[in-house]
């Protein structure tokens, strides 16, 4: 068995993996918090990035956008990522196998370089685009390439229950 | 009863029975419902976080509303076509369903307090702190909308 699946099997058999997996409510309820979360994350980030791409909040500049957005789409992930670790320990001998989450991780591992590569280069020099009402190129793609890779995550992540 | 049967009407459609036939149909517009629930409460947060004077505290309540009011709008809209398309695959059971029956009164009062006076709060807030009204406005849309959302996720459960 590979190392992966097998830590996979260890935490499917683990006593809290069994627990929300056995429980009536826990499991739903996870789920439940787990998808306000990713409203909030794919929400705020999403006004961000259509102020780059100049559709809406043109007058404000995109630091104070940012600033605005940034600490509610953090909080969202911290809330995604632990509910998102409990389903998965629940299911996770499951979820070795199955496309949809193979492709789910894939994409968010996409999307955390994304912000990475945008926050070393074009964002340095924000000061000099701030208040543009179109930002430049390369960030107007970071822009739509963060709108289409969240969006394959929710896709992807949705898809998970029907595989 | 009259609801009861366009509830049973809507079943037997076209589009009734493409959804529940159909092997990928209900889960592609499942997505398209939650991409645009995405939208329609990062749109919203923002909106009444600023009506709040919680964040973008400098600028304009009203021109963020007009702005972001696009997008609520136009996810409100693909939320409710895609929101009838799966609605279609089950409306007979759908109709007894208390969450779903919640959901629809919560979201008639989310949308009459939108479009009444939660736009007259954002209309009267320009750039300065928001007032009593314009703070208890900002808290029962979300608290409407969250109802909305919640009571939503809950038709699958119970």
């Amino acid at each position: 068995m590979p190392f992966l699946q097998h830590l996979c099997q260890i935490l499917y058999d683990s006593g809290l993996g069994t627990a929300i997996r056995e429980s009536d409510y826990a499991y739903s309820l996870i789920e439940s918090v787990h998808v306000i979360a990713i409203t909030l994350v794919v929400g705020t980030i999403a006004v961000l990035d259509l102020r780059m791409l100049g559709f809406i909040l043109r007058p404000i500049a995109i630091t104070r956008v940012a600033h605005a957005v940034f600490p509610l789409t953090w909080s969202g992930f911290v809330i995604m990522f632990i509910s998102g670790s409990l389903l998965f320990w629940a299911e996770a001998a499951k979820m070795y196998n199955n496309p949809a989450f193979r492709a789910k991780i894939v994409l968010l591992a996409l999307v955390g370089l994304n912000p990475l590569i945008f926050h070393t280069t074009v964002y340095r020099r924000v000061h000099e685009w701030e208040t543009a009402r179109l930002a430049p190129w390369r960030a107007r793609v970071a822009a739509i390439a963060s709108l289409s890779l969240w969006g394959s995550i929710v896709i992807a992540g949705r898809a998970i229950a029907y595989f | 009863m009259f609801l009861h049967s366009s509830f049973l009407a809507l079943g037997q459609t076209a589009l009734g029975h493409f959804m529940q036939t159909s092997r990928w149909g209900f889960a592609l517009v499942e997505m398209a419902h939650l991409l645009a629930l995405a939208l329609l409460g990062g749109a919203l947060l923002i909106v009444d976080l600023r009506l709040l004077g919680v964040v973008l505290k400098g600028e304009s309540a009203r021109s963020i509303g007009r702005d972001l009011g696009r997008i609520v709008i136009a996810s409100l809209i693909v939320m409710i076509v895609t929101g009838i398309a799966l609605l279609s695959e089950e409306a007979g059971k759908c109709y007894f369903s208390p969450a779903f029956r919640w959901k629809m009164v919560l979201l008639a009062f989310a949308v009459l307090f939108y479009f009444t006076l939660h736009r007259r709060a954002l209309l009267g807030t320009d750039t300065g702190t928001p007032g009593f009204w314009a703070r208890s406005a900002a808290l029962v849309s979300l608290t409407l909308w969250l109802g909305v959302g919640v009571a939503g996720r809950a038709i699958g459960l119970i």
